[in-house]
C-alpha cells in the first residue's frame, strides 16, 4: 500500500515536528546546565524496528548512531515482549553507546495495544559517579568514568519513580537532584513524542503511519544517494592528528580512506593509531557518527532530514583495537577529540574532489571546562563546553566563536553563573584577535574566558586539543592559531596542557583561550574591504594584516 | 470620530468609526515614507482630522529600520571584559549541519562598543565601583567624535541593580544632552546578558528613528487641525499615547500582526467567544496566535532578523504559507509549499506580472476556489490560464492531473498551518478542540475549514471586513504597558517568599501607575500579574498567571501548586517538593480600556448573490453553491457546504459537512457536523 502524496507530506512533517518538540521540551525542562544551557542532548522518533525516522537537530554526534545504541537492547529484550511503561536504557560504549555520560533512553509507543515506534532521547548527564566530579581526566579504564548501564529493559512503575533503579542511580552519583531531574525530563520528552505519534495514528490509521515512516526513510536515502552520485567515483585519503594522549607528547594519527562509488560512500579508518591508555579513545558508534556527519554536511543540503535511511548509502569502518574502535575497558570520556580528527580526516579527503563544498579545518575540538567545589552541602559542579573558530570556505570567512561542528552547545550566560556559583566569577569573555588563519577567506576567531577563583578547594578539570598542532589551512590558506590554558597566580604564569586536572587557589585567574579556524585560499587574494574591516573592528592587528 | 491607520508592507488600511458607522479605505503603502501612505489613506477615507478624537497608528517603521539596517548610529556602553557579547552571542548554530554558518549580524560594529570599569554581582552588590571622573573622561573621548545619535547602556547584572547604568546615563546626558539614551533597566530587567544587550541595543537603534517619524507625523496632523489623542500600536497587543513612545520605541515592532489579533479578539468577543485561535493568512505567510478567555498568549521573547528581543509580545507564530507561497517538488520527490514566496512582485502567476512558478493563489484558481472574476471583489484582473500553465510541470512530475496537483498543494499548505497552530496549542499544553478558529487576511477564510478538521476544531468565526481587521484592532485595543523584573526567590523560604512577591509587585505597581499618570491615563487601570517560575536547576521558566484576586492571600503553597499545574501541562511532569521550586522573574501588566469599543459590523456590502460554481476538492469536482455574505443572512437554516462565500477582499470556503450562518454581530459562523 502506497501512502498518497499529501498524507506522506503531512505525516513526515508531523513526525519531524514531534521530534523537534521532544528536543525543545527536553532542553527547557532539564536541570543540569550542560543540558539546559548547553543543549547537550538529542531526541528522535524511531519506527518499531528501532530505525531513526525523525530527529531533533541538536547535537550531530549523538544523532548518527542512536539505532546502534538501540539494537543491543532489542536483541536482549525483544520488542514483542515490551509492555506499556517499559523502557530500554544503554550507555555502554562497547555495546553501541558513546561515553557513559550520554545515557540513551527508549520508550515504546503503543497504539491500541500495538507497538508502532519508539521515543528516544539522550542527554549528557552532569555526573554519573566515577573517580572525580563531572570529569576524571586520570581515568585509565571506563570503570573509573562512572556507572555503566548495559543494554537493559526496565519499567517506569516498577523500577523508576522511587523504584530500585532510581534508588541505585541516586546513590551512586554526586548531584542526584539534577541528574534524576534530567532523567525525568528525558522520560517526559519520550512520552510527548509518543503522544504525537499516537495522534497521527488516530488520524491516519497506524498502517498508514507505519508505511509513511518507511517511505520517509526511503526518501532521505534517495536524496542522500542523489547527492553522492553527483561526485565522480574515486578513492581519496585524508589524515589529521591529535596533539597527544595527555601522557606522552606523541601525536596520534587518524587516517581516512574515502571511497565514492556510484551512489555509495565507504569511509575506512584503516591506518589509524592503536587505542591509548587515556580517555581520548572513541567508541565505534561515535566514530560512525563523526564520519556520517562529515559526509552529510559536505554533500547534502541542510534540508534533507537525517535518519536511518540517509545512512544506508554510507558505510563506516574502523579497525578493532584502534583509537576509533577501542576494546573494553578503554576509557572514552573525551572521545569527541578523536571523533573530530576522524571528521577532519574525511573532510580533508573530500577537499580535492569537492573543493566548493568543504571547509578548512577549524578549532574542531570540544574543550570541556569543569570547576568543582566540595562544600558542606555537597558538590557544586560547573561544566561548560567551548568551541572556537570554524574553518573558512570558498563562500566566506569561518564563523567566529561557535561550538564545533559535531556538537552544538550554547554557552552558559555569565549572569546565570553569577546567580548560581559563588566560587568563581567570569571577568572577561571575548574574541581572540588574530586567531583565525589568513586566507582569501580567513578562519573564524577563537575566544577566551577568564575565570577569577573566589573560593578554596576548587578543582579544575579539562580536556581539549589543538594546543600544539594547528588546524591546517586549505588551498593556500594559513593555519589557525592554537588554543591555550593558563593559570595566573600572583606574578606566576602556569601554562597547563590540554588534558589535565589541576587544583586552583583562591585568587587564581584561569584563562581558557580556544583556537581559531584555518584560512581558505591565498591570503594575497583577500578583498581589501575585508582586510580593512578586520583591522577597523580589531579582529586583526596591524602587524597581522601587513603579512 | 475614531480612526485606525495601519501601514503594512503593501497596503495602508484605514478604519474610521463615527456614531456606529464604519468607513474603510485601502491605499498602496509608500515603503520609503510610510507617513505618506498614512496621509493618503486619511484623504482616501475623506477624514476631516479636525473632527477626529482618537487616532491610532501602527506601522512597520521600527521593523524596517532593523531589517534594512537604517536605524540611528548607536554606541553601546558595557562592562569591562564584555565588549564582544553581541558577536559571541550564544555560541550555538541554528543549522547544525551547515558548514558555512553565519551568525545573525548585530546592528552595530565592534568599534561602537565601549567598555566601562565597573562590576555588579548576581545579587546586585557592587564588586567594583564606577569611577565617575575616569569614566567621564572616557566618554568624552569616545562619544565626542559625534559619530553617534543614540547610546545603549547595558551592564552586566544591571537587571539586578541598575545603579551603575543610571550613573552612566547621567554622565552621558550631562556631556551630550542631544544623545538619545537607553538603559537596559528601562527596556528589560531580565537576566542573560546576550539577550538583554541585544534588546537594549535594538531599542536604542530604533528610538531616534521612531522619534523623528512621529514628530513628522504629528506636525502633519497639526497642520490639518488635529487636536485629538494620538496613540501608537505595540507588539504586546496594546497601544500607548504617542508620548509613551519616547521610551518604548522597541515595543512598536511587529505591531501589525498584534493589531490583527486584537481586532479578532474584539470582534469574536461581541459574539461571546473568548477562547480563540487566530489565523491571519496573507500573501507571504500565516500568523497564528492562541487567545484564552479574551487574552492573547504572551511570550517573553521574540526575534527580528535573528536578533533576540526580550520584551513581552503577543505569542504569534509565523509560518511561510501564504497566497504567494511557491509549490514545488524537492529532490526526494516530496511535494512542498513555501517558505519561498512570489511575494507581491511578481506575485503568483495569475497576476500576470511575470510569475513563472506555481503559488497557492494559482492553486486556488485551478481548483476553482478563487474565481478570477471576483478576485479582490472584482477589483483586480487575474489570468486563470496562467495559473493553470505554471502547474503543468509539477503535475507531470507528480503524475497527477492539474487540479489534483493544485488540490494537493493546498492541502500541504494546510498542513503547514496546522503545524503552526500545534506550536501555539498542543506544544504549549493547550487542546485546540477547546478553541474557535478565527481566520482573516485575504486567504485565511479559504483554508480555515480544512485546517480546523485536521485539528478537530468544530467552530469557525469569520469576522466581517476581515481585510481591514488589523486597522480595526488598533481602535479596539487597550492602553497597555508591562514591567518585568528578574529576582530569584526560593519557595522554600515559605511565607517570606510570599511576602516578597507582594512587596515587589507593589513596587512595580507604583512604577507603572506613575508611568501611566505621566501619559495622562489615570482611571480604571486593570492589572495582570504573572511569575516566571522553574524548578531549581532548570534554566527555562514557565509563566504562571496569578489571579489579581488571589494575590493578597497568596501563600508559597498556592504558588507551588499553580506552578506545578503549569509545568505539568507543558512538560508532562512535575515535582512535589517545595524546596525544589523558585521564582525567577516578575511581570506586571497595566491596561486601560478605550472609552468606546466600536463594532466592525457595518459597512458590509448588502449585495445578494446566489449561484453555482464548480470546485475541485479532495480528489473530485464538486457542484458548489456560490453566495455573497448578505445572501447567507437570508438563509434561516444556514447554508450547508460545499459553498463558496465571496466577501469582498476574501473568500470563505465551506466544505461538505460544514454549515454557514450569520449571527447578529455579522460574524459568519461555520459549524462542523462531526
Amino acid at each position: 500500500m502506497a501512502v498518497n502524496t499529501v498524507d506522506q507530506a503531512v505525516i513526515s512533517q508531523g513526525l519531524i515536528a514531534a521530534a523537534r518538540e521532544m528536543g525543545v521540551k527536553l532542553v527547557r525542562s532539564a536541570y543540569s546546565p550542560v543540558v539546559r544551557e548547553a543543549n547537550d542532548c538529542s531526541a528522535a522518533l524511531m519506527d518499531r524496528f528501532g530505525n531513526v525516522v525523525a530527529q531533533a537537530e541538536l547535537i550531530p554526534m549523538q544523532l548518527g548512531p542512536i539505532g546502534a545504541t538501540f539494537r543491543p537492547c532489542a536483541d536482549l529484550f525483544p520488542t514483542d515482549t515490551l509492555v506499556e511503561g517499559d523502557f530500554y536504557i544503554n550507555n555502554d560504549p562497547f555495546q553501541g553507546g558513546q561515553h557513559l555520560q550520554d545515557v540513551f533512553l527508549f520508550s515504546p509507543i503503543f497504539f491500541q495495544g500495538v507497538l508502532v515506534g519508539f521515543g528516544a532521547t539522550v542527554a549528557h548527564h552532569l555526573d554519573l559517579g566515577g573517580g572525580a566530579p563531572g570529569l576524571n581526566p586520570d581515568a585509565r579504564d571506563v570503570h573509573q568514568e562512572g556507572i555503566i548501564f548495559p543494554p537493559s529493559k526496565y519499567n517506569m512503575d516498577h523500577d523508576w519513580n522511587g523504584g530500585p533503579l532510581e534508588r541505585l542511580v541516586r546513590a551512586n552519583i554526586r548531584v542526584p537532584d539534577q541528574t534524576i531531574g534530567d532523567f525525568n525530563a528525558q522520560f517526559a520528552a519520550n512520552g510527548i513524542g509518543g503522544a504525537r505519534v499516537q495522534d497521527l495514528c488516530a488520524r491516519f490509521t497506524p498502517d498508514v503511519v507505519l508505511e509513511a515512516m518507511d517511505e520517509l526513510l526511503d526518501y532521505s536515502e534517495r536524496r542522500m544517494r542523489a547527492a553522492i552520485s553527483e561526485l565522480p567515483d574515486g578513492v581519496f585519503y585524508g589524515e589529521d592528528f591529535l596533539d597527544d594522549d595527555g601522557i606522552s607528547d606523541e601525536p596520534l594519527r587518524i587516517q581516512a580512506r574515502v571511497e565514492i562509488k556510484g551512489d555509495t560512500v565507504i569511509v575506512d579508518y584503516e591506518g589509524t593509531c592503536d587505542q591509548v591508555a587515556t580517555n581520548v579513545n572513541c567508541p565505534y558508534a561515535s566514530t560512525v557518527a563523526a564520519g556520517l556527519s562529515c559526509v552529510k554536511s559536505v554533500l547534502t543540503s541542510p534540508d534533507i532530514p537525517f535518519n536511518e535511511g540517509s545512512k544506508r548509502a554510507i558505510e563506516v569502518r574502523a579497525p578493532y583495537g584502534s583509537i576509533l574502535n577501542p576494546r573494553r575497558p578503554a576509557p572514552v570520556r573525551a572521545r569527541m577529540l578523536s571523533a573530530y580528527r576522524a571528521y577532519n580526516a574525511v573532510m580533508k579527503a573530500l577537499a580535492p574532489t569537492a573543493p566548493e563544498k568543504v571547509i578548512a579545518s577549524g578549532f574542531d575540538s570540544t574543550e570541556i571546562i569543569v570547576l568543582s567545589q566540595l562544600g558542606v552541602d555537597g558538590y557544586q559542579i560547573y561544566l561548560e563546553i567551548l568551541g572556537g573558530g570554524y574553518g573558512a570556505s570558498n563562500q566566506g570567512d569561518g564563523c567566529d566563536a561557535v561550538d564545533s561542528p559535531l556538537s552544538n552547545c550554547s554557552n552558559v550566560p555569565v549572569e546565570a553563573m553569577d546567580m548560581e556559583y559563588d566560587y568563581f566569577r567570569v571577568e572577561d569573555y571575548s574574541l581572540v584577535p588574530d586567531s583565525g588563519g589568513a586566507g582569501r577567506y580567513r578562519g573564524g576567531l577563537g575566544f577566551q574566558r577568564r575565570y577569577h577563583i573566589l573560593g578554596d578547594n576548587v578543582t579544575f578539570a579539562t580536556y581539549s586539543d589543538r594546543f600544539r598542532l594547528a588546524p591546517e589551512g586549505l588551498f593556500g590558506g594559513a593555519d589557525g592559531v592554537c588554543a591555550s590554558t593558563q593559570v595566573l597566580r600572583g606574578d606566576e604564569i602556569i601554562n597547563l596542557p590540554s588534558k589535565v586536572s589541576f587544583p586552583l587557589l583562591k585568587g587564581d585567574i584561569l584563562v581558557a583561550r580556544t583556537g581559531g579556524g584555518a584560512g581558505y585560499g591565498e591570503p594575497g587574494e583577500r578583498a581589501e574591504d575585508d582586510v580593512a574591516r578586520d583591522l577597523e573592528e580589531g579582529f586583526m592587528s596591524r602587524a597581522e594584516a601587513a603579512e | 470620530m475614531r480612526v485606525g491607520v495601519e501601514v503594512g508592507g503593501t497596503f495602508t488600511d484605514l478604519v474610521a468609526i463615527e456614531d456606529g458607522r464604519v468607513r474603510v479605505a485601502k491605499v498602496p503603502s509608500v515603503p520609503a515614507r510610510p507617513d505618506e501612505g498614512a496621509m493618503a489613506s486619511l484623504a482616501a477615507g475623506g477624514i476631516d482630522l479636525a473632527t477626529v478624537a482618537d487616532l491610532v497608528h501602527g506601522s512597520t517603521v521600527a521593523t524596517n529600520a532593523i531589517l534594512e539596517r537604517k536605524g540611528a548610529p548607536v554606541a553601546l556602553l558595557t562592562t569591562r571584559g564584555f565588549r564582544d557579547v553581541l558577536f559571541l552571542q550564544r555560541h550555538n548554530r541554528t543549522q547544525i549541519y551547515d558548514l558555512f554558518y553565519k551568525k545573525p549580524e548585530p546592528v552595530l560594529a565592534r568599534r561602537d562598543i565601549l567598555e566601562i570599569d565597573e562590576r555588579m554581582n548576581g545579587q546586585g552588590e557592587v564588586v567594583e565601583a564606577l569611577d565617575e571622573t575616569a569614566t567621564a573622561a572616557q566618554l568624552a573621548e569616545f562619544l565626542g567624535t559625534g559619530r553617534y545619535k543614540s547610546v545603549a547602556i547595558c551592564l552586566l547584572n544591571g537587571y539586578a541593580e541598575p545603579k551603575h547604568e543610571r550613573q552612566l546615563a547621567a554622565l552621558v546626558a550631562k556631556q551630550f544632552p542631544d544623545l538619545t539614551i537607553t538603559c537596559s533597566a528601562d527596556v528589560t530587567r531580565e537576566f542573560r546578558e546576550y539577550e538583554r544587550t541585544s534588546t537594549t541595543t535594538l531599542a536604542a537603534y530604533v528610538q531616534p528613528v521612531i522619534d523623528s517619524y512621529l514628530r513628522r507625523f504629528e506636525s502633519q496632523l497639526a497642520e490639518q487641525k488635529f487636536t485629538g489623542r494620538f496613540s501608537i500600536m505595540q507588539s504586546n497587543g496594546g497601544r500607548l499615547p504617542v508620548a509613551g513612545m519616547s521610551r518604548n520605541a522597541i515595543t512598536s515592532l511587529f505591531s501589525g500582526p498584534a493589531a490583527g489579533v486584537m481586532g479578532a479578539v474584539r470582534q469574536a468577543g461581541l459574539s461571546g467567544y473568548g477562547d480563540l485561535i487566530t489565523l491571519d493568512m496573507g500573501g507571504t505567510s500565516t500568523d497564528v496566535c492562541l487567545v484564552a478567555d479574551g487574552k492573547p498568549n504572551l511570550s517573553g521573547e521574540t526575534e527580528v532578523d535573528g536578533l533576540p528581543i526580550r520584551t513581552p509580545v503577543l505569542d504569534i507564530v509565523t509560518v511561510g504559507a501564504g497566497g504567494g507561497s511557491i509549490c514545488w517538488q524537492d529532490d526526494g520527490g516530496m511535494l512542498r509549499v513555501g517558505p519561498e514566496s512570489a511575494g507581491a512582485d511578481p506575485g503568483p502567476a495569475c497576476y500576470g506580472r511575470g510569475g513563472t512558478r506555481p503559488a497557492i493563489t494559482d492553486a486556488h484558481m485551478v481548483r476553482g476556489t478563487i474565481r478570477a472574476e471576483e478576485f479582490l471583489g472584482g477589483h483586480m484582473d487575474v489570468d486563470k490560464d496562467a495559473a493553470a500553465n505554471v502547474f503543468k510541470d509539477l503535475s507531470e512530475n507528480l503524475d497527477m492531473s492539474l487540479e489534483e496537483t493544485a488540490d494537493s498543494a493546498v492541502r500541504v499548505a494546510d498542513a503547514n498551518i496546522v503545524g503552526a497552530i500545534q506550536l501555539v496549542s498542543t506544544e504549549r499544553g493547550r487542546d485546540p478542540r477547546d478553541y474557535v478558529l478565527v481566520p482573516f487576511g485575504g486567504a485565511g477564510p479559504l483554508h480555515a475549514a480544512r485546517v480546523a478538521e485536521e485539528l478537530d476544531i468544530s467552530t469557525i468565526l469569520v469576522p466581517p471586513n476581515a481585510g481591514v481587521l488589523s486597522a480595526y484592532g488598533l481602535l479596539a485595543s487597550d492602553f497597555l504597558q508591562y514591567e518585568t523584573l528578574t529576582r530569584r526567590i526560593a519557595l522554600s523560604e515559605g511565607e517570606a517568599a510570599a511576602d516578597q512577591v507582594q512587596t515587589l509587585f507593589g513596587e512595580m505597581l507604583d512604577r507603572i501607575t506613575r508611568s501611566f499618570r505621566d501619559l495622562g491615563i489615570m482611571d480604571d487601570l486593570t492589572y495582570s500579574y504573572s511569575l516566571d517560575m522553574r524548578f531549581i536547576g532548570q534554566a527555562f521558566e514557565i509563566t504562571v498567571d496569578i489571579d489579581a484576586d488571589l494575590l493578597p492571600g497568596m501563600t508559597a503553597g498556592t504558588l507551588l501548586e499553580l506552578f506545578n499545574e503549569a509545568h505539568n501541562r507543558v512538560f508532562s511532569f512535575g515535582e512535589s517538593g517545595m524546596h525544589r521550586a523558585e521564582i525567577v522573574s516578575f511581570r506586571l501588566g497595566a491596561s486601560a480600556a478605550p472609552e468606546v469599543v466600536p463594532a466592525l459590523n457595518e459597512g458590509i456590502s448588502d449585495k445578494v448573490v446566489k449561484g453555482q460554481t464548480q470546485i475541485f476538492d479532495r480528489g473530485e469536482w464538486r457542484q458548489c453553491v456560490l453566495l455573497s455574505r448578505a445572501a447567507i443572512a437570508l438563509e434561516t437554516n444556514g447554508v450547508p457546504g460545499p459553498a463558496l462565500v465571496e466577501d469582498g477582499t476574501s473568500t470563505i470556503f465551506v466544505p461538505n459537512d460544514w454549515t454557514a450562518t450569520v449571527d447578529d454581530q455579522d460574524n459568519i459562523l461555520l459549524k462542523w457536523k462531526d
